[in-house]
């Protein structure tokens, strides 16, 4: 049976799959000794099995477990050939990587090795000899030596012979092993890749010469938007010439900044220090080498660092120690000598350009050639290396054990246990287990795993799953998740869902019979949160699966909180995945580049990690996607790479102000800002509104007296204000197209007019771009609005005044206020209350909207009108208030409130013209149509498809008088509006509607 | 009773002020049928109790009783049905309401309320008028859409409903709307009769007015009639006997306005713009419009401006007032109206002085 419900499955999804594996599946031969061989290192061989995993695109489409052994095997015994080490699982990844890259195209990747031999990397291979070259090359345990000798033979001589070929090699070497692309750099480009190599040179010397130009410039700048507290400008702002120096001067140094420095916003020491390999932390610790401040303000950081011994360096020692490894580079011999090199090369290049042609002809030849040799024994290794270098690094380099996962080991772990004992909780003897624990982790059929995207929810659970020999079946976002079909004539293999409820319902079959044999299955359900209008009734059905399930299913989703899991989340065990740290992050890796070869120092990779916001997947693509162009990334190349191409994440529409109202807002590009201030068009503005003022703009140079300034705030707020008309418009008048010009007038222009720093305008206030007032303040004037309609509305039905609620906040309620405050403080009490009860009540005043009266006159800064009031006064006012109005029978303002009655008048009376309005409402329609049609035709569009429908049975009802009586109780409401419109309809609509009334 | 309310004469013939108007309108309602009628004038010139004698003139002494309704409608604008709630204030014969209120909804206000009196249109018995009418308040709020819709159904209905528009300023008005009415200005009384109504005032209540005092209360009260009765009994509640110095105090609003132009004056500095905003945000939700807010910040800002400025200053004052009204939010444009006149007092201050 369950071999059946795969069999659907393959045919769905894996016909491909399919082909590719029955080549494999005839040789089982070799698979078998690698086994034995390998047999004692259990946990070494199912990692190898999850990079079959990953090379196979799911899980489900693996449809036995032997490929994957099979494959794994020979890596694993390529392992073992190989040097043995310690921890095998990253040696053998280590392993493969070069090797695939050498066995296409030796010559390349030998050549590379050259080239890129920089003095700090140490790398032993940088003054390879050729036959050298080819040890490693051989050596690393390909079990094919003949072969692979006679292509290293033929390749190498030219390899020696030109230096010149030094220069592409890079970068085919970094494409990593693609026929085509090979081709091209070889013939086309080989000019460019000169040009190229040059230029990299060049880049290299001018870092390590100290180019004082890129120093001042840079020094110009200032470090932009400080968060924290108001910080004083440097004192000699941009005046010191910034040092560069090599770019691992500072390694293995841990700076902490404090105070204000002479010449470097904070920002910039910062970024100074990581792009020489330093690290800098917020606080001071055992581990930092130094505090790095000016002037001792004598804060907690300095404390500190007198505490723990610290040394204490001012920014000059700093520019010394950055200028100090530079001379020491200048005068470095390698340096010299590569450059004499690089020129050399550069003139043999054009001679040597056609032999190199020659010989990568050869060489491309040479390996279709000697594949069919191979491919009885060997063919897997030509065809794995080929299969795995082009893999994304995602899939390549995923976790291979549970260790292998980073972060959320814990988590892991309990998921882990919760699959271990699945089946004994819920097959054998269900109904104990579920009366003992019920909060204990085993409770729960299923499991829900949520956290953001690229943390490794989908490789933990396949991994876990794979790890407990169960067998995954993976349902995405790419099948359609229905609600399954209960027409079984269908077919089961006609809807995944049917296939689902099958194998989890079946599957006990399997279990009973022979439980130990047959592999057990999991269900993962990936992107559950992702069910949605295709997949109808996908959630509910998921919950029935669950239910009655005889296999574990794990369901996967990013946000937990999303209103569809809602009734789901009770039927799973709740596991939130965390992002990593970016050292966990950092650590990974540096494994990766490592095994990659290329060259990235911990403090890049540690930006990286925290650019892509703890998404691995991310960070990894990030990385092989920069492979592609260079060998050695530094922080400064990440730090550029990731300013534009930064992840897209939800953006809070603080962070989008602060960017662009960011010291460098104005070198945002146009579309940059227009997104930024589209994060959230509603906002964005209103935060603008707030803050414009506190921004010292960055355009104004010198401007002693604030002129300039008060211009330029005058101009944005003349901005601001034009696009609240534009909104209007949109929001009004549905022009939407004036959306652009809106953003651009509320956000984009005030930006770009004042950009710059931000400071704080009031005493004590945080340095950060306040909420919009407006939202708050607006809402607050809609209360008092109602509450003034409310004392309107008492006093309009004393009948004594007739005025305009506007007349009254205006004028009246200052002397409103007198009437009823200056008694009480002048005359003795018991008079004082009598008399302003009585005026209460001569303008039916009740004791609510004297407060309200007394909340709207106040104003900050202005004494209250109570004040001065004693307080047994007051009391003695509410008391007496309170006695009166018992004894009141009628209150003029009763017609609308009757005394001891709390419900809001407007319901009440609401209520009791409810049927008026009926038929009020009906037959204004009418009348009404006539004017209406065009007005109801302008206010939306959108509309029109609802009304379509009713249209439809309106137009059925002229047909049959059956579905006449059922439209008249549903679509005359709808009648008026859609005889406009509607054609057939028109007549039978109207006269159904008329004869209702 | 506020002196305001107590000394409102009822009828047509007991008015003091605008008597000449008074007699036209009775002679217009007893001789012939009555027009549709639009009263303008600035605020506190009678306009309102002009209104009121008039309907007694029409209806008999039971045009005042009123009662307070909170209205429903339920408009059915298309596909969706809009709910809209005023307090109206009606009697037998009339109704008065504030379609404003209803915000940009307002001309479903204006129709329905029409159409429903169309409706249900009085029995035309003898001596009665065959019509009610329908005294809309603030006319010059309301938006463009509903005063088109409102010249239609104006004509349409007129034969069972008349209408009374009361408005401040007519310019506000559409011109179809103005021509469609007998337009009736109300001017703002001159100072003299001011002192004359507090004298009447004063009389009645049996006050000892020194001499002059009505008159500085009358120059104080900015010719609204209304203002001056008000503060006339602030001052008595304030204190009594007067004095001849006695200080006639502002409205608490205007005070703050005037803290806010002293402020500007004073400093105009990004610092000084944000504590403005702040004490504009305070006097907007304390219900102050936003169009009084403006024109008295120019008011108190142009008394003590430099002569050369008051031109473009009033310039900037008069584009930002009609670009709130265009807009929204109307901070934002006091606000743009403020930096503005900080940044050109700024720049002349540095200009002159240095």
């Amino acid at each position: 049976m369950q071999g059946d419900i795969r069999k659907w499955f393959m045919k769905q999804h894996d016909k491909k799959e399919d082909n590719g594996n029955a080549p494999k599946a005839a040789k089982p031969t070799l698979a078998i000794p690698g086994k034995v061989s390998t047999g004692k290192d259990a946990s070494s061989s199912s990692p190898m099995k999850s990079v079959q995993g990953g090379q196979e695109s799911s899980g489900r489409r693996k449809t036995s477990k032997y490929f994957a052994s099979e494959k794994q095997n020979q890596e694993v015994a390529k392992e073992v050939s190989g040097p043995t080490s310690k921890r095998k699982v990253e040696k053998s990844s280590a392993n493969v990587q070069p090797s695939h890259a050498k066995k296409l195209h030796t010559v390349k990747d030998d050549d590379d090795d050259d080239d890129f031999v920089l003095p700090k990397t140490g790398k032993s291979s940088s003054d390879a000899t050729p036959s050298k070259k080819l040890k490693s090359g051989s050596g690393k345990g390909i079990p094919s030596p003949s072969t692979k000798e006679e292509s290293d033979d033929v390749d190498d001589t030219p390899a020696m012979a030109k230096s010149s070929g030094r220069g592409r090699g890079r970068r085919g070497g970094a494409v990593g092993g693609r026929g085509k692309k090979l081709d091209d750099d070889e013939g086309g480009d080989g000019d460019d890749e000169d040009a190229k190599e040059v230029k990299s040179a060049g880049r290299g010397r001018g870092g390590r010469g100290g180019s004082a130009a890129g120093g001042g410039g840079r020094g110009g700048g200032r470090g932009g938007f400080m968060p924290f507290g108001e910080r004083k400008d440097p004192p000699h702002k941009g005046e010191k010439e910034v040092p560069e120096g090599s770019p691992q001067c500072l390694d293995g140094l841990t700076f902490v900044i404090s105070g204000t420095l002479d010449s470097l916003e904070r920002e910039e020491a910062e970024d100074l220090i990581k792009r020489h390999g330093g690290r800098v932390t917020g606080s001071v610790s055992k581990k930092t080498t130094y505090l790095l401040c000016d002037e001792d303000i004598g804060g907690r950081k300095s404390e500190t660092a007198k505490k723990l011994g610290t040394k204490f360096l001012t920014e000059d020692g700093l520019f010394d120690m950055i200028r100090a490894s530079n001379r020491s580079k200048v005068t470095n011999k390698e340096e010299t000598k590569k450059q004499v090199a690089n020129k050399e090369e550069t003139n043999k290049q054009v001679a040597g350009k056609e032999e190199t042609k020659k010989q990568m002809d050869k060489m491309i030849t040479s390996v279709p050639k000697s594949s069919p040799q191979k491919a009885v024994k060997k063919k897997d290794d030509v065809r794995k290396p080929a299969g795995t270098d082009s893999l994304p690094w995602t899939e390549k380099y995923k976790p291979k054990v549970l260790t292998d996962i980073i972060g959320n080991q814990s988590l892991v772990k309990q998921l882990n246990d919760w699959l271990k004992n699945w089946n004994e909780n819920f097959l054998s003897g269900s109904s104990k287990g579920k009366g003992k624990k019920q909060n204990d982790s085993g409770a729960k059929k299923a499991i829900l795993l949520s956290g953001t995207p690229g943390i490794g929810k989908t490789t933990s659970a396949k991994l876990v799953s794979q790890m407990l020999g169960f067998q995954t079946i993976e349902v995405n976002a790419s099948d359609s998740r229905g609600k399954a079909d209960s027409k079984i004539e269908k077919g089961i293999g006609s809807s995944t869902a049917n296939s689902i409820k099958e194998l989890v319902s079946n599957q006990s079959l399997n279990v009973d019979m022979n439980s130990s044999k047959h592999p057990k299955a999991v269900l993962i359900m990936d992107e559950v949160d992702g069910m949605s209008a295709g997949d109808r009734g996908g959630v509910a059905d998921l919950i029935l699966s669950i239910k009655m399930s005889k296999i574990p299913i794990i369901c996967i989703c990013n946000d937990r909180y999303s209103q569809k899991l809602k009734s789901l989340v009770n039927y799973c065990l709740l596991l939130s995945f965390h992002k990593p740290t970016k050292q966990q992050m950092a650590k990974r890796l540096a494994q990766v580049a490592k095994t990659e070869g290329l060259q990235v120092n911990e403090v890049a990779l540690e930006e990286l990690a925290s650019r892509v916001n703890g998404d691995m997947r991310m960070a990894l693509n990030q990385l092989q996607y920069m492979s592609l162009s260079m060998r050695e990334i530094k922080y400064d190349d990440i730090r550029k790479r990731l300013l534009n191409s930064s992840k897209d994440e939800d953006m809070s529409p603080f962070t989008a102000v602060q960017k662009l109202f960011d010291y460098n807002g104005g070198n945002l590009r146009m579309d940059d800002r227009f997104d930024l201030s589209t994060s959230d068009p509603d906002l964005v503005p209103l935060i603008i509104q707030e803050n414009y003022i506190n921004y010292r703009p960055s355009s104004v140079k010198k401007d002693e007296n604030g002129v300039q300034r008060m211009n330029l705030i005058a101009r944005a707020a003349d901005s601001i204000a034009n696009a609240d008309i534009i909104n209007v418009q949109i929001r009004r008048y549905q022009k939407w197209q004036l959306f652009p010009s809106s953003t651009l007038q509320s956000s984009i222009i005030p930006a770009a007019l004042l950009h710059g720093s931000r400071e704080i305008l009031e005493q004590g206030e945080r340095n950060f771009n306040r909420f919009g007032g407006w939202l708050g303040k607006n809402s607050t004037m809609g209360k008092n609005y109602r509450l003034l309609d409310d004392v309107h509305v008492h006093l309009l039905s004393s009948l004594q005044f007739n005025l305009g609620r506007r007349t009254l906040c205006l004028e009246y309620l200052s002397l409103l206020l007198k009437q009823m405050t200056d008694p009480l403080k002048t005359m003795s009490k018991d008079e004082a209350v009598e008399k302003v009860v009585e005026f209460m009540d001569e303008y039916s005043i009740s004791q609510e909207d004297f407060e309200s009266l007394m909340a709207m006159s106040k104003f900050q800064g202005r004494p209250n009108p109570l004040d001065g009031v004693a307080p047994a006064v007051k009391a003695a006012l509410t008391k007496a208030y309170k006695q009166g109005s018992k004894s009141r029978v009628i209150r003029t303002a009763d017609l609308i409130t009757l005394p001891g009655i709390k419900k809001a008048p407007k319901k009440r009376v609401a209520a009791m013209l409810e049927p008026i309005d009926d038929g009020v409402v009906g037959d204004a329609d009418v009348a009404q149509n006539d004017e209406n049609n065009s007005d109801a035709e302008d206010l939306g569009t959108g509309d029109d498809e609802e009304e379509k429908p009713k249209l439809d049975i309106e137009s059925l009802s002229s047909k049959g008088i059956q579905l006449q009586m059922e439209s008249k109780a549903t679509g005359t409401k709808r009648a008026p509006a859609g005889r406009g419109r509607g054609g057939g309809g028109r007549g039978a609509a109207a006269s159904s509607s008329k004869r209702k009334r | 009773m506020l002196w305001v309310d107590k000394y409102r004469p009822k009828t047509l013939d007991k008015v003091i002020i605008h008597q000449d108007v008074a007699q036209n309108l009775k002679k217009l309602v007893t001789e012939q049928d009555c027009p549709h009628l639009l009263f303008y004038g600035p605020s506190g010139s009678g306009k309102k109790t002009l209104i009121m004698a008039l309907l007694r003139q029409m209806f008999g002494a039971s045009a005042e009783k009123v009662k307070v309704e909170n209205k429903n409608w339920k408009v059915d604008a298309g596909s969706r049905t809009i709910d809209l709630e005023l307090t109206t204030l009606s009697s037998t014969h009339h109704v008065e309401l504030n379609p404003s209120d209803a915000g940009f909804q307002d001309r479903y206000v204006v129709q329905e309320i029409i159409k429903e009196m169309a409706k249900n249109r009085p029995i035309d018995t003898k001596g009665k008028k065959g019509f009610k009418v329908l005294v809309l308040n603030e006319v010059d709020k309301l938006s463009r859409e509903a005063q088109h819709s409102l010249r239609r159904t104006m004509e349409k209905y007129s034969a069972s409903c008349r209408l009374i528009l009361c408005c401040d300023s007519s310019s506000k008005v559409t011109e179809a709307v103005r021509s469609r009415c007998l337009n009736v200005r109300i001017s703002a009384p001159k100072e003299d009769e001011i002192v004359k109504v507090l004298e009447f005032i004063g009389k009645k209540e049996g006050l000892q007015l020194p001499p002059g005092f009505a008159a500085r209360i009358a120059e104080k009260s900015n010719r609204s009639l209304r203002r001056a009765i008000l503060s006339f009994e602030t001052c008595r509640v304030q204190q009594y006997p007067f004095t001849n110095n006695q200080v006639i105090p502002p409205m608490d609003w205007e005070e703050y306005i005037f803290e806010i132009a002293s402020d500007i004056m004073k400093e105009q500095s990004p610092k000084r713009l944000f504590q403005v905003r702040g004490k504009l945000y305070e006097l907007l939700v304390n219900c102050i419009p936003p169009e009084i807010v403006l024109k008295r910040l120019l008011y108190e800002l142009l008394k003590k401006l430099d002569f050369e400025l008051k031109h473009e200053v009033c310039h900037w004052a008069a584009y930002y007032e009609h670009r709130m009204r265009l807009g929204q939010k109307a901070i934002f444009h006091i606000e743009a109206f403020v930096a503005k006149f900080m940044s050109i007092y700024k720049g002349f201050l540095i200009a002159t002085f240095g």
